[in-house]
């Protein structure tokens, strides 16, 4: 190099304001990916509400229930450790994180249980007593499988998300100067729950 | 980067009250589904409704859009009457068909 | 001459071997890898159209079976779309000169970049992928509709894929640009101080981010069909077909524009440098950028006139579609009144952002017989569908592609093209693409169907013609290309500045440095369009 020259704005610096735009703009992708299943499951719901509503009788209201409570309160474990960190509380803040996947074990392991239900009566797509059911019950459960799957998904990111933040904070490259990192596993864990906040009750509370 | 970083740290108490709020609404949905079946359309509407002022405190609080600069406001909805537009238009051919 | 006359390393020169490409943070680096393979999946999407012309050449079979031609046209139309157009100009010159024209270094995420570009080549293989995967390519159109694409044989899983990681791939370069617009503007350039190619850009990174998801999750639930075996657009278990062509324009309608767009941009640049004189209504022109990618969400319903969708929705779409027109018509008046009384230098870029303009008031009108729902009835899913959207995607963003080539040739390079050769070329090239494509405008008004493997004696003739047309456009881009081959590696030396441009890109070496600027970039007073040498009117 010939010059020591650096521009103010490089693409290089580090720079908190871009990772959290960066992490926005990301959500609404993310948004609009299930607002793609939610157009499905609207136009379905007209075509088919009846069976929508019988269909949804088939789950389990108080699993979804306590499932919900679950992410909200670790919506709050998540928001509580990114104010730790800022005030330089790092233990309360990894504790707080771990507390969040905790949550999100415990949503996953509800889940496998109700899916596990529903395996068991032969409900998913493909299977004996699936094939059986009348025409719209069968896109109810498509849908319920094929969204709640998806979201499952994304707890699982969020989780694997919230697990990077926290080796971080422990290396130090997190740090309540530097906490782009924890601040964007909030929004992105802020995010799965509230893609859940419509799905509980597009799918438990029709009756 | 030290450019105007102003951080707005947001406290655990406003964090906790949303969170008592949140719980609050869902036990609400879940009674109004739960005992008012027989009201159909209409707990419909109250648990889309419900579900909306949840997903509302959640981004405003939790995702502390309540303090982010303007144009986060923008861009969220943009992306929401984007999609509103979707939903309006998918209704349109299927309730005229 | 060059401003100042001190050494300084190329970004060519900067490191060296293979792996000092392939794992590259350098926006400039990768902006030339997405070259080199996007021009060479337009050759291979190229050589498939050739072999259709071909087929068509004569009523009955010329040379390919009829399920070979099917598949032929899918993957014609899968290249040609997610591989070369939706990439074209914002991954090969987005990713160039969107930096060099903000004044900084690079995008706002180096990592991201790469990454990007790794997923576009992965989503090309498995494109690639189903000539020997499967029972070959797809046979459903590059529009995958279901049921069909849910029941046929062939390899419609892997063809679906390979478009869900390029739309990703599409997505992450979009969400890199916003950040970067936003965030790594030169200190005083505002948002409206942006050369209008960057507008065109941002308005395109917007529909990247916000359409892309929704095809994304379309095609899932395509595989998800046809790995369970059980359909969710199937209407024999209550679902609807006509909901898969809902979303499939949802994200198909506004990428069209993702194609449009960077090219108007181009086109946006050319003029002005190419007539010395600021540009008439500049923010007519940025502004028009945002309506159009915004109002461009709103029409999809005007690809489904015909599919059995409701008549109130049908006649909304109408008028929604002819909406669009408005701000693309501004900035053709903009860009004429730009050229009234300039200093104009007839040089090769110059006369493909006009060729452009020719192609593209074709392409649009064309496109407001379509729009207009009773005419389309007519002319659906005829030749005449055909010949508008290659006069708007080629004769419009490839012209605008190709102008882009010829006009920052010498800013990648350092060096400068045979100019007379790359006249010729055009001329060729505009010559042979309106004998390729007009006559299927005229096929399509005689009733010719599209996606047809025969067609009846009476339309004959005119296929010939568009065959003969077909012949000539392929010769002349490999003129082009050749000529442009050879002046990379053996063209004059020529100046940093060599069109007399004042954004920021011209204020930096030919070849740039690794770090783009060797001091700070100095805006052009009065906004990035007020050439000093203008004429005064």
């Amino acid at each position: 190099m010939d010059y020591s020259f650096h521009l103010p704005n490089s693409g290089h610096n580090f720079d908190p304001k871009s990772s959290k735009l960066g992490m926005w703009l990301f959500l609404y992708t993310e948004l609009l990916l299930f607002g793609g299943l939610f157009l499905v499951y609207m136009v379905y719901r007209e075509l088919n509400s009846e069976a929508f509503l019988l269909a949804s009788f088939k789950l389990n209201v108080w699993m979804g229930t306590f499932n919900t409570l679950l992410l909200i309160t670790s919506s709050l474990t998540i928001a509580m450790s990114i104010t730790a960190l800022q005030k330089g509380n790092k233990k309360l803040s990894i504790n707080l994180m771990w507390l969040t996947i905790l949550a999100a074990l415990g949503f996953l392991v509800v889940k496998y249980f109700e899916w596990g239900a529903k395996f068991e009566h032969g409900l998913f797509p493909g299977m004996d007593h699936y094939g059986s059911l009348p025409l719209g019950e069968r896109l109810y459960f498509y849908l319920y499988f094929f969204m709640t799957g998806l979201h499952g998904l994304h707890v699982i990111i969020g989780a694997i998300f919230i697990l990077f933040v926290i080796h971080g904070v422990k290396k130090g490259t997190v740090t309540p100067e530097r906490f782009s990192l924890s601040e964007n596993a909030g929004l992105y864990w802020h995010f799965v729950d509230l893609i859940w906040i419509y799905l509980f009750p597009l799918f438990y509370l029709i009756h | 980067m030290s450019d105007e970083n102003t951080v707005h740290i947001t406290s655990y108490k406003e964090h906790i009250s949303t969170w008592a709020a949140l719980m609050l609404l869902t036990f609400m949905t879940v009674a109004v589904s739960v005992f008012g079946a027989e009201l159909r359309t209409l707990s419909v509407a109250t648990a889309m409704i419900i579900a909306t002022v949840k997903a509302t405190a959640v981004g405003y609080y939790f995702m502390h859009i309540k303090y982010d600069p303007k144009l986060y406001k923008w861009m969220m909805g943009t992306v929401l009457a984007l999609f509103v537009f979707f939903m309006i238009m998918l209704t349109i051919d299927y309730l005229t068909r | 001459m060059t401003v100042d006359t001190l050494p300084y390393t190329t970004f060519y020169k900067a490191k060296k071997g293979i792996w000092s490409w392939l794992f590259t943070l350098d926006h400039k680096r990768i902006a030339l890898l997405y070259l080199y393979a996007i021009i060479s999946f337009f050759l291979v999407g190229a050589s498939l159209g050739i072999l259709m012309r071909l087929e068509l050449l004569n009523p009955g079979k010329d040379i390919i079976e009829p399920h070979t031609y099917n598949q032929i046209f899918t993957l014609h139309g899968v290249i040609m779309i997610f591989l070369f157009i939706i990439p074209s100009i914002p991954a090969i010159f987005g990713n160039f000169f969107l930096p060099l024209m903000l004044g900084t270094d690079d995008v706002a995420f180096p990592k991201l970049n790469l990454l990007s570009f790794y997923l576009y080549v992965i989503g090309a293989l498995f494109a690639l992928a189903t000539l020997v995967f499967g029972d070959g390519p797809a046979d459903t159109g590059w529009t995958f509709y279901a049921p069909y694409s849910v029941k046929t044989g062939t390899n419609v899983t892997m063809s679906v894929l390979a478009a869900f990681i390029l739309g990703f791939s599409s997505i992450l370069t979009g969400l890199n640009f916003i950040v970067t617009i936003h965030r790594l503007r030169t200190p005083g350039m505002s948002f409206n101080k942006m050369p209008l190619f960057v507008w065109s850009l941002y308005a395109t990174s917007w529909i990247q981010l916000l359409a892309t998801p929704v095809i994304g999750i379309t095609l899932l639930m395509i595989v998800a069909e046809r790995v369970f075996g059980i359909g969710l657009f199937d209407p024999s278990i209550g679902g609807d077909p006509i909901l898969y062509q809902h979303l499939f324009w949802i994200y198909s309608h506004p990428a069209v524009y993702i194609m449009a767009l960077p090219a108007m941009g181009v086109v946006s640049e050319i003029i002005p440098t190419f007539a010395q004189r600021t540009i008439f209504g500049y923010k007519a022109i940025a502004y028009s950028s945002m309506a159009i990618a915004f109002i461009g969400y709103f029409v999809w319903g005007h690809h489904m006139f015909t599919s059995g969708m409701s008549g109130p929705a049908a006649i909304i779409f109408s008028i929604l579609t002819f909406l669009v027109a408005i701000p693309t018509s501004i900035k053709v008046f903009n860009w004429l009144a730009t050229l009234y009384k300039g200093s104009i230098s007839i040089e090769t870029p110059l006369l493909f952002a006009l060729a452009f303009i020719f192609n593209f008031l074709i392409g649009g009108l064309t496109g407001l017989v379509n729009g207009a729902l009773a005419a389309d009835i007519h002319v659906h899913d005829t030749y005449f569908v055909v010949g508008h959207f290659h006069y708007v995607m080629f004769g419009g963003t490839g012209f605008a592609f190709f102008g882009a080539l010829h006009y920052w040739f010498p800013k990648i390079w350092g060096r400068m093209y045979n100019k007379k050769v790359a006249n010729t070329a055009f001329t060729l090239f505009l010559i042979g693409f309106n004998t390729l494509y007009f006559p299927m405008l005229i096929l399509g008004i005689m009733g010719m169907p599209r996606r047809y493997y025969d067609y009846l004696p009476e339309f004959t003739f005119w296929n010939q013609i568009s065959t003969f047309g077909s012949w000539i456009t392929v010769s002349s881009i490999i003129l082009m290309l050749a000529n442009l081959i050879i002046a990379g590696r053996k063209g004059k030396r020529t100046t940093d500045n060599p069109w007399n441009g004042i954004t920021l890109e011209w204020q930096t070496k030919s070849p740039p440095p690794v770090e783009n600027f060797t001091k700070m970039p100095e805006l052009p007073e009065g906004g990035p369009y007020n050439y000093p040498n203008a004429k005064k009117a």
